[in-house]
């Protein structure tokens, strides 16, 4: 009891951390956790105002399934020797995490796809294919804006694709190497 | 370059180990079953079920057949999760207040989230013993394996009997709880046995959270302390 009397202090001046100018892993764990849910229910919110809903769900799906791999992936990679499986021969990977700007830009596009989807629409049920395709017609500055977040939306998507088989790698090549030492 | 050649057939016969097949099965079927969700309730019903029951399966084939992996857990556990958000999102379409949903969904996600990060930090700390926590609910939980399944099955299935009892597309979510369980039918008792477990799992995955935030904090005051 008296340890845990003395830690309590501590551990609530790391809560109170303000705003996480020192780095710690709460703070991190808190940041993924926030971003996670707040993309999670935006897409849920997405796919009750769009047709079909099973659009959606599929990003809802990719992106808890991609995001939960990789953190997997990492945690193992921290503790084997194989951290060379990023170095995938995928120059779209290679290009995203060689370049933070390029990484941040796709990272913006889906949040940003996102809310214009949701600021665009007028019914409660609207046709996606038809909305997009009139909004990029328009030929308006939102069109431009629409078209820049779906390439980088696009890109986002597809890294998290092949994340998924890196990541499942990892995982895989971790209980070899389990295995493989005495 | 012969190093990652020797691997490579070793690793395709990991992807190809009989619970990971199961494992492949059951993502195929929730497909299946999200694909038919709104047009058949009673043939997603039977899917997701079915695919809910294969996850015993896989473990046991891991385990009767040496065949226990990483990447098969983590299929596992993946599969959980995204097949309980999808149910989740296509409640949220069917009932009112959608925002319950909703947060049940971030709950879901958070404390599965932050319990996972915090395994994989207890792991390398010697502060195991915060799960030890004063909280009775979390004691039974953790020490009872039978009352925990019973929690987990209960939410499932909870899940499922709103999809299949409710007949328009938004329907006031407490009026069909409470009209389906003063009818006092079996259907009664299932709910309301599945409502008591499923509450017990929500109440764990918020203390989940609480324990799991601790953990990350004390693997930092931990590594401070290690510091020369």
């Amino acid at each position: 009891m008296m340890a845990s009397n003395k830690q309590r202090p501590a551990k609530l001046s790391v809560y109170l951390y303000i705003p996480n100018i020192v780095v710690s892993t709460f703070g991190a764990v808190l940041d993924m956790v926030t971003d996670r849910v707040s993309t999670a229910c935006l897409l849920v919110i997405l796919s009750q105002i769009y047709r079909p809903s099973l659009v959606f769900l599929s990003l809802l799906a990719l992106d808890i399934a991609s995001h939960w791999l990789q953190m997997y992936s990492t945690f193992l990679s921290g503790k084997t020797s194989h951290k060379d499986v990023k170095d995938s021969t995928s120059w779209l990977f290679r290009l995203y995490y060689g370049n933070r700007m390029f990484m941040g830009y796709c990272c913006v596009s889906c949040e940003i796809l996102y809310i214009i989807l949701f600021l665009i629409s007028k019914n409660h049920t609207e046709n996606l294919m038809s909305v997009v395709v009139e909004s990029l017609t328009q030929f308006s500055p939102l069109s431009l804006l629409l078209a820049l977040s779906i390439f980088g939306w696009s890109i986002k998507q597809i890294i998290n694709v092949i994340q998924m088989k890196t990541a499942a790698d990892v995982c895989v090549l971790y209980d070899i190497d389990k295995q493989h030492k005495p | 370059m012969t190093k990652k050649e020797r691997p490579r057939p070793e690793k395709l016969s990991v992807y190809l180990y009989i619970p990971n097949i199961v494992g492949y099965m059951r993502v195929l079927l929730n497909c299946v079953a999200f694909a038919v969700c709104f047009s058949n309730k009673t043939l997603f019903s039977l899917l997701y079920f079915f695919s809910f029951c294969c996850d015993a399966v896989d473990g046991w084939c891991a385990r009767r057949f040496n065949q226990v992996s990483t990447f098969g857990a983590v299929l596992d556990m993946v599969t959980d999760r995204v097949s309980t958000a999808c149910l989740l999102v296509v409640l949220s379409q069917v009932y009112r207040p959608s925002l319950v949903f909703l947060s049940l969904l971030a709950l879901d996600i958070a404390s599965h989230w932050l319990q996972m990060y915090s395994t994989f930090l207890a792991g390398k700390s010697s502060h195991k013993d915060v799960k030890d926590s004063t909280s009775w609910l979390f004691r039974l939980y953790y020490g009872n394996r039978i009352f925990m399944c019973y929690c987990c099955v209960s939410c499932e299935v909870l899940y499922i009997i709103l999809l299949l009892i409710a007949k328009n597309q938004t329907e006031n979510l407490v009026n069909v709880v409470v009209s389906t369980l003063t009818q006092i039918s079996p259907l009664s008792l299932l709910l309301a046995l599945t409502i008591f477990g499923w509450s017990m799992k929500q109440t764990v995955n918020i203390i989940q959270m609480k324990t799991a935030a601790d953990v990350c904090v004390l693997y930092d005051i931990e590594k401070q302390q290690k510091k020369p």
